[in-house]
């Protein structure tokens, strides 16, 4: 579904070069989940923007379904770090789900069945005519989780999203994930610098090293299909996983 | 009692202050007291008057204000949505905007003669520039997610503008009509004090020139009574317009 | 939006390459004709006009005149401000008595006062300080109301449970605090104060640069007017300049200034 070859990223501004991406290949299958894990600054950001055709990238390329990624594809979707930021303020909850699918055209009662749904599946069915400054952050990653399933997308690129809320709230938010991405069978790539949350959420964890970033290791979840919360977390074989990785990036850390 | 108390909060220091009016006009021929400023009052505006002087007057002002909001918001978007054109036009911008606008009044009399055209082009000039400036900065300070946002689920053209370019922008485009509004009464006067047989600003001046001194008070008065009321309107439609902007709080960063 | 990161001297080059656009409009547009030279002269002529003005000393006078009546009526109105501001502030119930008759004063427009200023004084600088004074007063009290409020009310009762006396708790605590919003006040006023000092010419006649762009214009000497307003264009911006500095001057070591950008 999605391929990522040889992708390379250098940051040029008048007085500063960075180059935070060196080379990334790798690809996600149609309908897998994919988490993406690495220490802060490794540039996962760069490598999601440059994904959704938000950054034009140094070299290398991004092809989905075949066809090169050159600007933002019309059946992805994003949920981006800074999710406050990203939902309009003087639009309600209801306003900022429906506006990418008035965008897209769809008649208003399929319209308006989709936020209907969407919202219900994220537990937000009664905020739907409060704005997004009168909810909790959570509730506003919430929301921004909403309108990316009422687009219907093909692609869901996630980037960091559960950074700022509490572990309760996390811990529901995941499943929330798991749940969306189970029915909807959307392909999806998840990133995180939380390695647990790497675990216990993918089919496949994408290690990357600190700047300038390669790909440390590309490691399959042999866990079972049905993850929860106690079960998951307490089998040996999560804890291997975890310490594996744990180990791969405390390694790159050194060899840096 | 509560009310009480309000109500001599809210008019305890007026009252006095029209007090003091009454005593020191006495017998004062540049002051006159208070009862005769209300009767000139209302002998003077609440007649004809109000049809011939100050209602075209407050027409150019609107007519004047609309025209400058939309060249101001049309060209600040334009320039706010492009780095280069604001880098190149920044300073000529700031430039203008440091003229004091009523200078401006003998440079259009001299090439739009002395009628309406002159004084709504007065008006127009003058309100443009803070319109204009504040427009270009509130674009510039557009939030980058939200356009990011925008690109990714395919907000563009005229939905992008009216949705996230004009809404986004619009505390500081506010600002710049809040700012434009107080020179926009100015310029009304200013222009209608220079070579004008009509208007607000013509007649304050007339009662001036032929001492007719209670009238010319209450001409003072009117206009206070006018900034007063624009003031209080575009309070109202601020409220509206920035209700989600004062909720969030963004305000009082 | 891609923002491609614009260097300092990108902008600057950009910003010249305007301003030399603008100049060449000027000149080319009276001169192939598309609008009349006697209602538009071509740049060169206008800044050769300008050139020869600021060879006599009449213009410099003019000048003069004109930033006398704009410093003095701002430092009039701010000191009034501010000694009012802060008195309305720290007596308890002054704010509340008085909010209505503010909330009416401010909103009248300081040009309502030309015929009394006429009247009163004639042509004359006390013509231009009663217009200066008027209107950039409210612009600071506003502000200086606005930092008084600001002043954290925990802060307030530690520094009386301290036994701090009223004059310390102004020195120490107060004027601090309300330190940025008196320069944001400041700077409004002054471009404010500079508007009124120009009209107060233009209209009542006060001598200065005003006045001079009136002559100018009743004897018909267009290219004059032009290079009149362009010198009071420039003027205006060197006030901005020069009160911009000052601000960043007195709030250099106050701790509000990293966060506080823009207003
Ligand atoms: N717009 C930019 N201009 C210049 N450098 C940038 C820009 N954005 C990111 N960088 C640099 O690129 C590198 C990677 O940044 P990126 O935001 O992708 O990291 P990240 O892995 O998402 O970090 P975090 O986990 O903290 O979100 C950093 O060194 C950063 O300084
Ligand atoms: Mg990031």
């Amino acid at each position: 579904m999605l391929e990522i070859s040889e992708l390379r990223k250098v940051y040029e501004s008048p007085n500063r070069v960075v180059e935070a991406i060196r080379s990334l290949t790798f690809s996600v299958g149609e309908g897998e989940l994919v988490c993406v894990v690495g220490p802060s600054g490794c540039g996962k950001t760069t490598l999601l923007r440059s994904i959704a055709g938000l950054l034009p990238v140094s070299g290398g390329e991004v092809r989905l379904a075949g066809s090169p990624v050159t600007g933002p594809p019309p059946r992805m979707a994003v949920v981006f770090q800074e999710y406050g930021r990203s939902l309009f303020p003087w639009m309600t909850v209801r306003q900022n789900v429906e506006l990418p699918l008035k965008e897209k055209r769809v008649p208003p009662s399929r319209r308006a069945e989709l936020v209907a749904d969407s919202l219900e599946a994220v537990g937000l069915g009664d905020a739907a005519d409060a704005h997004p400054w009168q909810l909790s952050g959570g509730m506003q990653q919430r929301v921004a989780i909403a309108r990316a399933v009422a687009y219907e997308p093909q692609v869901l690129l996630m980037d960091e999203p559960f950074a700022a809320v509490d572990a309760q709230t996390r811990a529901d938010l995941e499943d929330l994930i798991l749940r969306l991405w189970r029915d909807l069978g959307v392909t999806t790539l998840f990133v995180t610098h939380d390695i647990d949350e790497a675990v216990y959420l993918g089919q496949r964890v994408i290690v990357l090293s600190s700047s300038p970033t390669v790909i440390m290791e590309d490691l399959k979840v042999d866990l079972p299909a049905e993850r929860d919360q106690l079960t998951t977390r307490s089998l040996p074989r999560f804890g291997e996983l975890r310490g594996h990785i744990y180990e791969q990036i405390q390694r790159a850390r050194e060899a840096r | 009692m509560r009310a009480l108390r309000r109500a001599v909060t809210w008019f305890g220091l007026p009252v006095l202050l029209v007090l003091v009016w009454w005593l020191v006009s006495g017998g004062s021929f540049y002051l006159p007291d208070p009862l005769k400023v209300v009767r000139a009052f209302w002998d003077t505006w609440v007649s004809a008057r109000a049809f011939e002087d100050v209602l075209p007057s407050l027409g150019r002002l609107l007519l004047g204000y609309v025209a400058a909001t939309l060249l101001g918001v049309g060209l600040g978007v334009l320039v706010g949505l492009s780095p280069r054109l604001r880098a190149t036009l920044e300073p000529v911008l700031e430039f203008f905007r440091a003229i004091p606008p009523p200078v401006l009044v003998p440079l259009l009399m001299l090439l739009a003669g002395i009628d309406t055209p002159m004084k709504v082009l007065v008006i127009v000039s003058g309100c443009v520039w803070p319109i204009l400036l504040n427009t270009v900065e509130g674009v510039r300070a557009l939030d980058e997610v939200l356009a990011d946002t925008c690109r990714m689920y395919g907000v563009r053209g005229g939905s992008r503008l009216r949705r996230f370019v004009l809404r986004g922008a619009s505390p500081q485009i506010m600002a710049g009509l809040r700012q434009a509004l107080s020179i926009g009464i100015i310029l009304m006067v200013i222009s209608e004090m220079f070579a004008s047989s009509s208007g607000l600003g013509f007649t304050i001046v007339l009662f001036q020139r032929q001492f007719q001194i209670a009238e010319m008070w209450s001409g003072i008065l009117l206009l206070g009574l006018i900034g007063l009321a624009l003031s209080f309107l575009f309070r109202l439609l601020e409220r509206r317009v920035l209700s989600w902007y004062y909720g969030s709080g963004a305000a009082r960063a | 939006m891609s923002r491609t990161p614009f260097g300092a001297r990108r902008r600057l080059l950009y910003g010249l390459a305007g301003l030399a656009g603008l100049l060449a409009l000027v000149e080319a547009v009276p001169r192939l004709g598309l609008v009349d030279e006697r209602y538009l002269p071509p740049a060169t002529t206008i800044l050769a006009t300008l050139a020869r003005e600021l060879a006599t000393a009449g213009l410099w006078i003019a000048l003069g005149e004109t930033l006398i009546g704009w410093a003095l009526g701002l430092a009039i109105a701010f000191f009034l401000a501010v000694a009012i501001g802060v008195v309305i502030g720290i007596v308890p119930g002054l704010r509340a008595a008085t909010t209505s008759t503010i909330e009416f004063l401010r909103p009248i427009p300081s040009v309502a006062l030309v015929p009394l200023a006429t009247l009163l004084y004639g042509p004359s600088l006390s013509s231009t300080l009663l217009l200066v004074v008027y209107a950039s007063f409210w612009q600071v009290l506003i502000q200086v109301l606005y930092g008084v409020a600001a002043v954290d009310s925990v802060a307030y009762d530690t520094a009386r449970s301290y036994g701090l006396g009223s004059w310390s708790r102004v020195r120490h605590l107060i004027w601090p605090t309300a330190l940025p919003y008196v320069m944001t006040g400041l700077r409004l006023a002054a471009a404010v104060a500079f508007i009124l000092a120009v009209t107060a010419e233009l209209v009542i006649g006060s001598p200065g640069l005003g006045a001079e762009i009136q002559v100018a214009q009743s004897s018909g000497a267009v290219p004059a007017v032009y290079a009149l307003i362009v010198l009071a264009g420039l003027v205006g911006i060197g006030v901005n300049v020069a009160v911009r500095f000052l601000e960043r001057r007195v709030l250099s070591w106050h701790p509000s200034v990293r966060s506080e950008a823009t207003t």
